[in-house]
């Protein structure tokens, strides 16, 4: 089972009275952490959605670990684990309380889903929260419990829609680097968001849709492309080395203490190397800057519009 | 060596689960049971929990006082009083409705209005086994809420009659009558409280909906047929909602409908009022499942 892909996404088609939410989408995706990103609107709960089964597409076909969704929507909710945007939670009861709920309503015997329930509170930071209702928790702390019934069935796969939704820094940064421990426990994550930074930081595959439609799917690091552009630490002395550099015909700029310089080529990167060395600079950082996951969907993007 | 107040913190991490696992069976039982204790106020506050158990308290309370005055009276060789029987101790728990109106929607409206929906329905959980569970936990608390305290009546006259065994071989068709009518009328103001508490995500519309639903047909039926004069009532009974199931228990008990009850009379009396009984039933279970169908669109 676990050497069939997490997603296979064949001309996936939904359309709603007026709208086309999702224009014959084709991806195929491994097992890991997956970012799903899109503007507001691109089409990425619609895809939560036809991926739980409570949602049937226009046209097309899904599967999500090996099963087929049209034919066995039940068996495959039966492996995913799912957390939405909106606030989803029963405010009156405890923490404890609604995710053993949701333990026993993912087929677990009562027993263990108190359990699991206890566990992945502890797991998700609300280990001592847990008997108190939800009613008084912060954000931060309704996000986390929300995670907690998602992973409480002990899912193959969890769709998360804009985890980070309404988190401080602090909270956000938890809440990835929770997001990104998953990845170690051998659970697949689909992250839906329109946070690019989240994605770079935690995701190791990213799909990119806008207006329904499909911009690109790859590796981050494949998409991540060098910009031809060196980023060069030298302390203090960065206006000399900019000057050094001018001289030689490189093009180089200082900024913020560093200096900028457009490299072509193995032979300018020897220049640079030979004009701080000539020079006795020192050489804190040597660099090559990459482009952000935004920059690469506004581009792509862009390109496609 | 142990060092005295010395601590550790360790990061249990994860465990996977590799133990037996249920599908829509168990999930549509595990909602069933999480909706009895949302209903009888397990797990919640005192609160919660006060008006179910006064509400059984009152609906007991007729029983208790009837093997009461059995047990004062029970060298009485003739006149034993009776206060209440078994027939129409079913008709008392026509009280239950207001149990209904305050616990129905109570199940049905914080799903919605707190929109935990999307994540049941991201368990293996379809609408109509949401709708089963639902319907089912109502219906099973107002099934036992009516039986039990029938069951304190025959239990209690059992035991204040001059021989239990003789009291219990010459009633033993009120071991299958009274299961039976307290089913039906279980089964049919569930799925009436259910439907209208689906209909809102409001429980306080909603409750006032499923009394007014009740006693304006109540009141509209007796304007219709007013009074019933040497057993000639009116179809127009029919209308009352709160009472139908009550013409059923009627049939279950004498084999007939009552000739004192506003439906005595009526050609095929006892026949429409099962016709209508059905019907109420199918508009309430058509309703729920057209309000969860989305879930399989």
């Amino acid at each position: 089972m676990l050497a069939s892909p997490l997603l296979r996404i064949d001309r996936l088609t939904k359309r709603y009275p007026g709208v086309t939410a999702l224009d014959g989408l084709t991806i195929e995706l491994p097992r890991g952490l997956v970012g799903l990103v899109g503007a507001n609107g691109a089409g990425k709960t619609t895809m939560f959605r036809l991926l739980l089964g409570i949602s049937k597409p226009t046209e097309g076909a899904i599967e999500v670990c090996g099963i087929d969704v049209a034919t066995d929507p039940i068996g495959v909710r039966s492996r995913l684990g799912y957390m939405p945007e909106h606030d989803c939670l029963p405010l009156d009861q405890t923490a404890a309380d609604v995710v053993s709920t949701f333990g026993e309503l993912s087929g677990l015997p009562a027993r263990a889903a108190r359990q699991r329930a206890s566990d992945i509170l502890d797991l998700v930071g609300l280990d001592e929260a847990r008997f108190r209702p939800i009613g008084g928790f912060s954000t931060g702390m309704r996000q986390r419990t929300k995670l907690a019934q998602a992973l409480v069935g002990d899912p193959e796969l969890v769709l998360l829609d804009e985890p980070t939704a309404g988190l401080d820094p602090l909270g956000r940064e938890e809440m990835l680097a929770l997001v990104a421990r998953l990845g170690t426990f051998g659970i697949s994550v689909m992250m839906a968001t329109h946070l690019l930074d989240d994605v770079q930081q935690v995701c190791d595959h990213v799909v990119m849709i806008d207006a329904g439609r499909l911009v690109v799917s790859g590796g981050t690091d494949s998409l991540l492309e060098r910009t031809g552009l060196v980023t060069v630490d030298v302390g203090v002395r960065g206006d000399e080395l900019v000057a050094a550099l001018v001289l030689v015909g490189l093009t180089a700029d200082a900024e913020d203490g560093l200096v900028e310089v457009t490299v072509e080529g193995n032979q300018q990167m020897d220049l640079l190397r030979d004009v701080i060395a000539e020079r006795g600079l020192p050489l804190y950082r040597l660099s090559t800057r990459l482009t952000s996951l935004d920059e690469v969907f506004l581009r792509l993007a862009g390109t496609q519009s | 060596m142990s060092v005295a107040g010395a601590g550790a913190v360790y990061d249990r991490g994860y465990r996977p689960y590799d133990g037996p696992r249920g599908g829509r069976g168990a999930s549509t039982f595990a909602l069933y049971k999480a909706s009895i204790r949302r209903a009888l106020g397990f797990r919640r506050t005192w609160r919660q929990k006060f008006a179910p158990f006064v509400l059984l308290g009152v609906v007991t309370i007729p029983a208790v006082v009837n093997v009461g005055i059995g047990y004062v009276t029970r060298d009485r060789l003739d006149n034993k009083i009776e206060i209440i029987t078994y027939r129409n101790y079913v008709g008392v728990s026509s009280a239950l409705l207001l149990f209904v109106a305050l616990v129905a929607p109570d199940v049905m409206c914080p799903d919605r209005r707190q929109k935990v929906l999307p994540l049941m329905f991201a368990r293996p959980l379809t609408g109509v086994d949401y709708v089963v569970a639902k319907v089912g936990a109502i219906a099973s608390i107002l099934f036992a809420f009516s039986f039990l305290p029938q069951v304190v009546l025959f239990v209690g006259n059992m035991l204040v009659s001059d021989s239990a065994g003789n009291y219990f071989t010459g009633h033993l068709d009120i071991l299958w009558r009274v299961p039976v009518t307290v089913l039906i009328l279980a089964a049919f103001y569930a799925v009436v409280g259910v439907a209208v508490g689906s209909l809102t995500d409001r429980r306080i519309v909603a409750g006032s909906a499923v009394i007014g639903l009740l006693l304006i047909t109540s009141i509209a039926s007796s304007v219709m047929v007013g009074d019933v004069v040497n057993g000639h009532g009116s179809i127009a009974a029919l209308v009352n909602v709160l009472s139908l199931p009550l013409y059923l228990r009627d049939l279950v008990f004498l084999g007939h409908i009552d000739p004192t009850s506003p439906l005595a009379g009526v050609s095929n009396g006892g026949l429409f009022a099962v016709a209508t009984y059905v019907a109420i039933l199918l508009v309430g279970v058509g309703v729920l499942l057209q309000r969860y169908r989305w879930v399989e669109r």
